[in-house]
């Protein structure tokens, strides 16, 4: 990777590789995670959770339970509020427990704090609940079918979201392409799987909640368990610990902040839950099935001129964040290739199994895969390279897509033709022995939602600076939420970068809804750009503020004053100059605290039409990935040995987190193309939540990896900044099966590709 | 995910090891690096009343050889410790080798060969290329000391043919002429899964000329299955790939597979044909590797 091209001269503090700010508490092991975490008096939570995919609770007797030594409350739904939550008014459906009818195995039926584990451990079993065993819905497929059970009373044929959105005259255009090609494919059940489950710790003092836990989002968490509780927002506080991943799965408080809550207004002292890894992985909200069938066509050339995609995503017991993910799959489909027509049809069904909502990328990655598929298989019909049928209708810069999106900077060009040479495209396309091959896949995101996910006219990010009395150090007070993805870090180094000081000097005080402004945290890619931009203008009005003092001091026009880590000084005078800390200290006797506020709000974004704003945001980042496999015909096994990933994510602001991201992303994309699902039995019982049969991949099955980067500039961003956390999941999986059938000549439809599937493809093609 | 209360005893010799599981009976369970039986009792499928222990029992561990008798393998010596012994790499590396397949770093330095043995799972790593080398088992319990071949020592899943009060004591490798022996594991990935079928075989080659064959299947039967038609194949007869082939084809036909969540029998029947190819050809070809 050269550095060259992502360190602009013109900065001194970002654009580098600075350590973490929280380095050294985690490799040391000081960080505390809400886990580790105890107080005074505290209690420990327990969740009881159904055994049953659907059925009708009769009774629950929890006499027993109570009757234990060593338990301080046993509650079920009479004991708390049945306000319902989700993601938006009209698809508030969860409750803290449920209440009438249970509708996965996990859902929540009632809970215990104790003393210890062990007791609470102990009470959840001697809870006695009737049930009765309902038939389940457990075919996405069928769940629209008139004989199949309702979940939800308020959702008839168990739709959970329909969507159609019309662009063009697609049916026009299929009508008059040279070629068109109908596929269908689909995708799994993929979770997050943080290192660190949920966990929150609860109390309640004198009518305010006070929460720490494991989040992304402090202020959502706030926003809905006031709501939930009927509390004023201000007498809840929601503070983030250190997180360990949250990747989507930590977007919307869970039962560990729900129900300890509750714990601890019913017993009057702290409460702990901490989710097993069961928990985690039935709790899940992460990626939905989607089953996609898409309708392309092209010219002769291979231009794409319009494109038809129809999907029906298995939502699981509830809406959770899925709305948004339904609408995500089908309007990320023309963000990265340019075509006017464009029609999508998508049902969200609910199931009787684990709720899915956001997980890295989105709705957005199953579609890319389908779609980077049948693009290769198009470029095959017409005898095209698949570099150059991609580069033929790669979006260009400022321009619109069908759904309304204003993309502004757009390398995407530039990245195919590196990721071409970087990773010898020419010399091995077509060229490799029999058992190898190399394939392309790309992908573009959102860098941070154009909306909110519930109304308001909030701004989305705040963010305040304040500079010690001795102009040693600075403080930024940010929303912003460092989930492991290195915000932190990045903020700080803009914070430093705006001010004119050093990396070091900048501390801060995060994600926490009583003393930090308010951000709406990690998700949607959002942060470096939208908390960036408010950093930077706090930032920036320090600088204003000292560079003005300054002038007054040195006797100079403050057009003339300026500053450079830490040093302020007069142009064309090197001897005029004045340290930092002297003119800071200054002013805060003459004119009081030195701080600078600032604060951003996407511009009005998007279309008119239903569910317009999904999808919108300031900048769209681009990538383009290929992957070369060797595959073991006899047994279907495939090895990827190497990735080039080439990003356009604007400026870098710190290129080793840069690089660490797409590495992770590409790694969680490579889970779900070729390892992971989450399996259920013919009741809905999960058969693989726990770590050994729900396999990520180890250090010792990733591919060496080049992460590069083009040039880019992206003007709504600060400093140019785009998106990267979430980009690189997108290629992975069409790269992957598209290498593959560029090794065998076998296309797999279906994640993942297992050694078992691919082997079946094998005997197939065999047979044919 | 709590484990359950149980009384810890610590005995200072196998003794008093034995005694103390001859006294407490089935309610009592041996301790070794617990890499099995902490994670079933933390999921409720074990719950004994006492753990027995058998940290303080060097006699357990580590590798010897005894000439006459052959290499003598502590049932306490981790898979780490088996996979860096000196005697094991120079004499048996397929069994170092087999042990490299297992688990993680971190497992592989509590987890024992003995363990690996008595905890008796289908897909257990260790087993099949102890049988193929005709490791026997070294067995002590009240009544004194017994051995039974690697061979016989498995009844069914989670089943031995240890008594209550007997504990696996050593694991001996006699002194043979075979003259190369290899295990093939075939997992979901390449750390951390179990088996969807693993093959060990050995060869005792004259020239071109098998004069013994033994190949073990792991992960397709109850408990570790010699393949004996796919052997016969083999056995006395001028080796060829044709051969091999054919003994993969046989091997495939009377193994037993289920279909669970890792593979379908299909598939297993499909990897036992090409494990089993690819394990005597490295025996034949490369040696014990
Ligand atoms: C993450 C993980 C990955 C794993 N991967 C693999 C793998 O790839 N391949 C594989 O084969 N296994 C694997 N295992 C299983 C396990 O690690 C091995 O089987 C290991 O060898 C067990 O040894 P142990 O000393 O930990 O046994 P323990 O858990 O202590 O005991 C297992 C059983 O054997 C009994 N026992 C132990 N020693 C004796 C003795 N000397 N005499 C009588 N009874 C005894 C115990 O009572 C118990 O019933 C894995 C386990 C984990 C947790």
């Amino acid at each position: 990777m050269s550095e060259a091209t992502t360190q602009n001269k013109e900065y001194s503090v970002i654009g580098r590789s600075f350590p973490k700010v929280d380095a050294r508490d985690k490799a040391t092991g000081r960080a505390r995670y809400t886990g580790d975490i105890k107080v005074p008096n505290m209690l420990y939570g327990k969740i009881l959770r159904s055994p049953h995919a659907h059925a009708r609770i009769l009774k629950i007797d929890t006499s027993m339970a109570e009757a234990l030594p060593g338990v301080k409350a046993v509650i079920t739904a009479k004991d708390v509020p049945s306000t319902m939550y989700g993601i938006s008014p009209a698809r508030y459906d969860e409750t803290i427990f449920a209440i009438e009818k249970v509708l996965y195995v996990g859902d929540k039926v009632a809970a215990v704090a104790a003393v210890d584990d062990e007791t609470a451990t102990k009470a959840l079993s001697l809870i006695d609940v009737e049930y009765e065993v309902l038939p389940p819905v457990l075919d996405p497929l069928r769940a629209m079918d008139d004989d199949q059970p309702q979940l939800h009373p308020q959702y008839p044929r168990n739709i959970s979201v329909e969507i159609h959105q019309n662009f063009g005259d697609v049916d026009k255009a299929l009508a008059e392409a040279y070629h068109v090609r109908t596929d269908t494919f689909s995708g799994t059940r993929t979770s997050h799987v943080p290192m660190e489950p949920h966990a929150a710790i609860s109390k309640w003092e004198d009518g305010k909640l006070t929460i720490s836990c494991s989040t992304q989002s402090p202020h959502y968490f706030q926003y809905h368990i006031a709501r939930v509780f009927g509390l004023k927002m201000g007498d809840v506080r929601v503070m983030k610990t250190f997180v360990g991943g949250g990747f989507g799965g930590k977007l919307e408080a869970s039962g560990a902040e729900y129900v300890s809550a509750a714990l601890a207004m019913k017993t009057g002292r702290p409460v702990k839950i901490v989710f097993d890894r069961w928990e985690v992985f039935t709790h899940h909200r992460g990626r939905h099935p989607q089953h996609i069938t898409l309708t392309t066509g092209v010219t002769k050339e291979g231009k794409i001129v319009g494109c038809h995609a129809r999907f029906i995503i298995d939502g699981g017991a509830y809406t959770s964040l899925g709305i948004a993910s339904a609408y995500y799959a089908g309007a990320m489909i023309p963000l990265i290739y340019m075509f006017d027509d464009y029609r999508f049809d998508g049902f969200r069904v609910h199931t009787n199994l684990p709720s899915c909502g956001a997980q890295r990328g989105h709705g957005a990655p199953q579609p890319r895969f389908a779609f980077e598929s049948q693009l290769d298989m198009i470029a095959k019909d017409l005898g095209m390279d698949p570099i150059e049928i991609r580069r033929l209708n790669a979006r260009k810069p400022n321009t619109m897509t069908p759904n309304e999106f204003q993309v502004n900077s757009c390398a995407f060009t530039e990245a195919l033709d590196k990721a071409r040479n970087i990773s010898g495209w020419d010399e091995k396309k077509g060229k490799l022995s029999s058992d190898k091959g190399i394939g392309i896949g790309c992908g573009g995101f959102i860098s941070g939602n154009g909306y909110a996910i519930y109304r308001t006219r909030l701004p989305h990010s705040g963010a305040v600076i304040k500079v010690s009395e001795q102009g040693d150090i600075a403080t930024l007070y940010t929303g912003a939420v460092d989930i492991g993805q290195g915000s932190d870090t990045v903020l700080a180094q803009m914070a430093a970068e705006a001010i004119g000081i050093n990396y070091e000097d900048i501390k801060l005080v995060t994600a926490d809804t009583e003393t930090t402004p308010h951000d709406f945290g990690a998700y949607a890619s959002r942060q470096t750009l939208m908390s960036g931009w408010a950093v930077k203008q706090a930032g920036e009005e320090i600088r204003k503020q000292v560079l003005e003092l300054a002038a007054e001091m040195l006797e100079a026009n403050v057009e003339d004053v300026d500053i450079d880590r830490r040093v302020i000084y007069v142009k064309g005078s090197p001897d005029k100059v004045l340290p930092f800390e002297r003119v800071a200290n200054e002013f805060f006797i003459m004119r009081g605290p030195l701080v600078g506020r600032g604060k951003y709000a996407p511009p009005k974004l998007g279309g008119k039409f239903k569910g317009a704003p999904v999808g919108t945001s300031p900048a769209y980042s681009f990538a383009a990935q290929v992957s070369q496999v060797e595959v073991d015909e006899e047994t279907g096994q495939v090895m990827v040995t190497d990735v080039w990933d080439v990003h356009d994510c604007g400026q870098v602001i710190n290129p080793m987190l840069l690089h660490a991201q797409v590495e992770g992303a590409l790694f969680m994309g490579m889970g779900e193309a070729m390892y992971e699902a989450m399996v259920f039995d013919a009741n809905g019982k999960p058969l693989n939540a726990n770590l050994g049969e729900y396999r990520i991949p180890t250090a010792l099955d990733v591919p060496h990896v080049v992460s590069d980067l083009v040039d880019s500039y992206e003007p709504a961003g600060p400093f140019g900044v785009k998106e990267v956390g979430e980009g690189a999941t997108l290629p992975t999986m069409g790269s992957y099966a598209n290498a593959i059938y560029d090794a065998i000549g076998v296309r797999i439809y279906d994640m993942p590709l297992t050694p078992e599937k691919v082997w079946r493809a094998i005997q197939e093609r065999k047979r044919m | 995910m709590i484990v359950p209360q149980f009384e810890y005893l610590v005995p200072q010799s196998l003794q008093e090891a034995c005694a103390l599981l001859g006294q407490h009976g089935s309610k009592a369970k041996v301790l070794s690096g617990g890499s099995d039986l902490i994670v079933k009792m933390k999921n409720g499928l074990a719950k004994p009343d006492y753990l027995v222990s058998l940290k303080n029992l060097d006699e357990l561990k580590g590798v010897r050889y005894e000439a006459g008798t052959g290499v003598i393998i502590g049932s306490r010596t981790t898979h780490n410790q088996v996979i860096a012994n000196p005697i094991l790499r120079e004499k048996y590396p397929s069994v170092c080798a087999a042990a490299a397949t297992m688990a993680a770093y971190q497992i592989r330095n509590i987890g024992t060969i003995g363990g690996n043995l008595v905890n008796a799972v289908p897909s257990a790593d260790m087993p099949p290329i102890l049988i193929a080398l005709g490791a026997q088992a070294r067995i002590v319990g009240t009544a004194g000391e017994r051995v039974v071949r690697v061979e016989d020592f498995f009844l069914g899943p989670g089943r031995t043919v240890l008594g209550q009060d007997e504990i696996l004591a050593e694991l001996v490798i006699p002194d043979q002429a075979t003259t190369g022996s290899n295990y093939v594991k075939f997992g979901l990935r390449r750390a951390g899964a179990l088996a969807v079928v693993g093959v060990a075989s050995s060869v005792t080659m004259a020239g071109d000329v098998a004069k013994d064959v033994r190949i073990i299947l792991g992960a397709v039967a109850p408990i570790p299955m010699v393949a004996r038609e796919a052997e016969n194949v083999l056995r006395g007869k001028k080796v060829s790939d044709d051969l091999i082939q054919h003994a993969g084809k046989v091997a495939a036909v009377e193994s037993k597979p289920i279909n669970d969540i890792r593979g379908s029998a299909e598939y297993r029947r499909n990897l036992v044909d090409v494990l089993t190819r690819r394990s005597l050809k490295a025996a034949i070809e490369k040696g014990h590797v």
